[in-house]
């Protein structure tokens, strides 16, 4: 059984049709990359995912469990999500971040959560900087608190919302690193990235999503060398040219 | 007091009247007393009732939205002495006697602590509610990502930080509650003008209003600055640490 399934999805804001018909299922330690155009529906899909979008039509299963019967805070719980501009608590330290959850929705004493949330701030390389404030980072630490404060949930699948497109270039690496790390420890990732370097070495699957609708969907090596569709081709071939 | 002034400038002065309010320095400390109290339950009421109302002015919907928002318009556009007289002759503010000491006649306070309160209250929902307005989505979509109800999400991530931005709105707000103490004059409160004007009353008096009148503007002046730099300090000790990279 799948992870995460994905079933011919629709969803539209207002007369805008976002997605139409997408259907993509994950297994455990799977890391799917999806790209597309600006506008293709790609972090409306992933919001979709832990409920922060509802989908007007189709349905998603997280572990054979369709998600709109389950509890959205519990879902949410278990489906960790990076975001583009970090959103990091702004009046709280970088442990801070980490530990919010853990103790109102894990509910751990403070001293677990904070040894716990040490221990993650570790994994990301940031144990010298547990005190530090939002405003004190720099955006690859920033999202990298992301990243922790996410992962400390001990989540089953994590989304990541073009976690690098806000960081100037020399910051990107680090962030991919770690992103890198996680994917190669088997953690499931549904990534919207634009990284290609990443879904090359990284990915399981990359779908490419324009308009709304999936326009194919495969392993890297088939997307990136032999893509059936022209779009695909085009497409790809110009991120990569950016990439270099 | 400075007695020895020039002729014309004495005139103007009229010293001898500063010795008159200066034998009179307990009516109007025990006037400051009251003003400062005054200011002080007014304050609270206003805190108890516009945070409250600001969050639900943020986050409420259907009646009880409709009901505090009308309830903040009809207290923000009614002027203060109509207010303050329409509490203390208009409603049955309890006959609660008087405290000896300060002369204060409870119902009368009472009265100008409601009205300035509820008012206060009105003003501090706005300044609280555009605060909470002014928090980036992300933090509460942050928030509900990692699995925060909405209620959680709002006490611990935006309220916090909406409390920090309201600082600069409450600074103003505590300044003109202080200020506006003094309409309570209108009830015969013994506050700090209305202690005034009744030294400058008392027969053969009338040539020290000027003095009577500087003095409690000198008053009022420190009292709003004292609160200003209380609250400067405060903001400073409690704002989020910045900091270069």
């Amino acid at each position: 059984m799948s992870l995460l399934e994905i079933e011919d999805v629709d969803k539209s804001y207002g007369d805008e049709e976002v997605l139409h018909d997408v259907s993509l299922a994950m297994d455990q330690r799977d890391v799917d990359v999806i790209v597309g155009p600006s506008g293709s529906g790609k972090s409306t899909l992933l919001r979709c995912v832990n409920r922060l979008t509802e989908v007007d039509d189709g349905a998603i299963y997280l572990d054979g469990e369709e998600i709109h019967g389950m509890d959205e805070n519990d879902l949410r719980r278990r489906v960790g999500m990076v975001f583009q501009d970090f959103n990091l608590f702004a009046h709280r330290s970088a442990l801070g971040n980490v530990t919010l959850g853990l103790t109102e929705v894990l509910e751990l004493s403070e001293t677990e959560a904070k040894s716990r949330a040490e221990e993650f701030l570790g994994r990301v390389g940031l144990a010298d900087q547990a005190d530090s404030y939002p405003s004190q980072l720099s955006g690859g630490q920033k999202q990298r608190v992301g990243i922790a404060r996410a992962l400390a949930m001990d989540p089953d699948l994590l989304l990541f919302d073009e976690p690098t497109s806000a960081l100037d270039p020399e910051l990107i690496g680090e962030v991919l690193a770690v992103m890198e790390d996680l994917a190669e420890g088997g953690m499931t990732m549904l990534c919207v990235t634009h990284e290609m370097g990443f879904a090359r070495s990284a990915a399981s699957t990359i779908t490419f999503l324009d308009g709304g609708r999936i326009v194919e969907r495969g392993p890297p090596e088939q997307l990136f060398e032999t893509p059936e569709k022209e779009r695909t081709r085009t497409f790809l071939g110009q991120l990569t040219d950016l990439n270099r | 007091m400075a007695v020895a002034a020039p002729a014309d400038l004495a005139a103007v002065l009229q010293t001898g009247d500063w010795a008159f309010v200066l034998g009179n320095w307990r009516v109007l400390l025990l006037g400051a007393v009251v003003t400062v109290v005054l200011m002080a339950t007014s304050l609270t009421l206003g805190f108890l009732a516009g945070f409250p109302a600001g969050a639900v002015e943020a986050y409420g919907s259907g009646w009880t939205k409709e009901l505090v928002s009308t309830a903040g318009v009809v207290l923000r556009g009614t002027p203060i002495v109509v207010l303050i007289v329409l509490f203390f002759f208009g409603i049955p503010v309890p006959k609660l006697g008087s405290v000896p000491v300060v002369d204060v006649r409870l119902s009368a306070f009472l009265a100008a602590t409601l009205a300035l309160g509820l008012r206060s209250g009105a003003y501090q929902s706005q300044v609280f509610r555009g605060a909470i307005q002014s928090i980036d989505e992300g933090q509460l979509e942050a928030a509900r990502s990692v699995g925060l109800t909405h209620r959680q999400a709002v006490r611990h991530v935006i309220f916090p930080q909406a409390v920090r931005r309201s600082v600069p709105g409450f600074q103003n707000e505590f300044t003109i509650v202080l200020k506006d103490t003094s309409v309570a004059f209108a009830i015969g409160l013994a506050e700090l003008l209305t202690r005034a004007e009744n030294l400058y009353l008392q027969p053969g008096r009338d040539t020290a209003i000027m003095e009577v009148i500087i003095v409690i503007s000198a008053v009022y002046f420190v009292l709003t600055f004292a609160t200003n730099r209380t609250l400067d300090y405060l903001g400073d000790a409690f704002s989020i640490p910045e900091g270069s990279e």
